[in-house]
């Protein structure tokens, strides 16, 4: 899904663009940048002829530097489907060659290509019901805050719990929402846990994602449909303890952050 | 989702991270489709499915069995695409 | 439909990685130097046992010779330095490899001369690649044991693999179990995805039809 180095030389061809059936390559403008942590924040974007999209869909976002350099990456879409612009928040990563371009050095005015919505794999809707157990480290809370926002959008009661581990409080992406999300009182329950400091009089998780933080957000006897996204470890670990709390297998969804470099 | 983390040793990603590519050559977003796997019988979600290869290709690889199920190459005149591997592959239209 | 040649938007202020080109004249054409060692497998890791590990080399459907770990092992050693090309863009210069050449190998199995004009390498987990058989001769390859003096690592192709450092690396096969020579040139598992068959990185040949 995304390359790690330039694809050649030369532009990408693009052979026929008019069926509706082919996702172009759009070219997004950044509108307004918003900064969410230190090391995060929201890209807000104008795309023209923007099909709309579902929650938990993602985009591939391509870069094209002076010389001809193209570098591609995939980011979840942190928008609702209701929202008037596609939003994308975005980690700077130390070691990223796309990162520290997207989540710091862009300002308004500035654009790239941009394709999507991709993915129906890791799509929440109110078809697909609830319970709904969320569970996120890090930036992987992007694709389920769209499914929240969603959820408050359409005023859907259908319980749903959020399990985000953070390193501090600081860390915590979307902190004032998620707030106020919560005091909505309709149905959604949050449970912060803190990996490398807690805040003062924290009584809540202060430690890793382990099997009884899961086994205490959400039985299942209540049969959750459950979305897991962030650090290939957190994922996998998470879903391992899942299914060994008796989750069912094709309730479980996964997103991996992965190292770049697919084709393209 | 993002994929910026760059490291020498490269952990496989899945059917679902690779969803663009995908989109370049089928219609139907085949992310929530059903393959059944032609070396061990074993359906899964191709989002499930292991994708490894990259940058050079998408080879997408049963979980259970490691049988290559499907492979794609973007090259710059055009896309290469193998599913030897896999039984058969089941698409509901979208919703 | 007409192709159309579109040129994408360029990103203000985006720059790649730095790319040095100060070794100009030992870099293929679109290639960059890297100081780290990309892994890029088609499938999981292998993890071969050495106990039941074993090398032979094969015309056609008979086998010519078969080599244990120890008896490979024992077999003449060569060290090189050579600079690689990855056809995804990355070029190491100056690694350094042990094991044995193709020559050799040939030699220990009492040829003096290739069985047949092809050879297609086969390796753990079913990778193929396929490369005439002049350009793993007169010291151009060997199965390599060794990189940098240290026992070769599971994800670089260790225990064993092919390294043929003049075509691009997707040819220097990981894991590799079985040489065979055969009489006609048949695509391996990316050059029947598209990538070229000869795989010559001087004349940016990584796509068929370069």
């Amino acid at each position: 899904m995304a390359i790690r180095g330039e694809s050649n030389a030369t532009p990408a061809t693009d052979v026929g663009a008019s069926s509706s059936s082919r996702m172009p390559w759009r070219v997004a403008e950044v509108t307004t940048v918003i900064e969410e942590t230190p090391r995060v924040r929201t890209l807000v974007l104008r795309v023209p002829d923007w099909p709309g999209h579902m929650a938990g869909q993602h985009v591939d976002v391509r870069l094209t530097g002076e010389d001809g350099y193209q570098a591609q990456r995939s980011y979840s879409i942190a928008s609702a489907p209701e929202a008037s612009r596609v939003m994308l928040t975005i980690e700077r990563l130390e070691d990223g060659e796309v990162s520290p371009y997207l989540a710091a050095e862009v300002r308004a005015g500035d654009r790239f290509e941009l394709r999507g919505p991709i993915g129906r794999y890791f799509v929440w809707t109110a078809a697909v019901g609830g319970p709904l157990f969320l569970i996120a480290g890090g930036s992987g809370i992007v694709p389920l805050m769209a499914m929240l926002r969603h959820r408050a959008a359409i005023k859907s009661t259908v319980p749903a719990y959020f399990l985000y581990s953070s390193r501090t409080v600081e860390d915590i992406i979307y902190r004032g929402e998620l707030d106020r999300l919560a005091a909505l009182r309709d149905g959604l329950t949050i449970y912060h846990t803190f990996t490398r400091q807690q805040p003062e009089g924290w009584t809540g998780g202060a430690r890793r994602i382990d099997r009884a933080m899961l086994a205490d957000a959400c039985p299942p006897r209540e049969r959750p449909r459950i979305f897991i996204c962030g650090p290939t470890s957190l994922v996998e670990t998470a879903a391992a303890l899942l299914l060994d709390l008796g989750h069912e297998r094709g309730l479980i969804k996964t997103e991996r952050f992965g190292p770049t470099g697919t084709m393209t | 989702m993002t994929t910026d983390h760059e490291s020498d040793s490269a952990p496989p990603l899945d059917g679902n991270a690779v969803g663009g590519l995908l989109r370049e050559l089928f219609v139907l977003d085949i992310t929530a489709a059903t393959l059944t796997c032609g070396g061990c019988g074993i359906t899964a979600l191709v989002g499930d499915v292991r994708v490894f290869g990259g940058p050079m290709g998408a080879i997408f690889r049963c979980v259970h069995c490691d049988t290559a199920v499907m492979r794609v190459v973007h090259t710059p005149t055009g896309l290469w695409f193998d599913m030897r591997g896999a039984r058969n592959l089941h698409v509901t239209p979208h919703a | 439909m007409a192709a159309i040649m579109t040129v994408p938007p360029v990103s203000r202020g985006f720059r790649g990685r730095t790319r040095s080109g100060d070794a100009s004249n030992r870099l293929p054409p679109g290639q960059h130097v890297t100081t780290d060692f990309p892994v890029l497998s088609a499938g999981p890791t292998p993890q071969p046992h050495l106990e039941t590990w074993r090398l032979s080399l094969h015309h056609g459907d008979s086998m010519l010779a078969e080599w244990s770990w120890k008896e490979f092992e024992a077999l003449p050693q060569s060290v090189v330095t050579v600079d690689i090309h990855c056809v995804t863009s990355w070029s190491k210069l100056g690694t350094t490899w042990q094991g044995v050449t193709i020559d050799a190998l040939l030699e220990a199995a009492g040829l003096s001369d290739p069985p047949a004009p092809f050879v297609l390498i086969h390796c753990d987990g079913g990778y193929t690649t396929n490369l005439p058989a002049e350009d793993v001769l007169g010291g151009k390859a060997m199965v390599a044991t060794r990189y940098d003096e240290e026992q070769l690592a599971p994800e670089h192709g260790g225990p064993a693999r092919l390294l043929v450092p003049h075509l691009y690396f997707w040819k220097s096969a990981k894991w590799a179990r079985r040489l065979q020579f055969i009489e006609d040139d048949e695509p391996g598992f990316w050059e029947s995805l598209g990538y070229h068959m000869y795989g010559d990185p001087w004349r940016e040949q990584r796509y068929s039809g370069d």
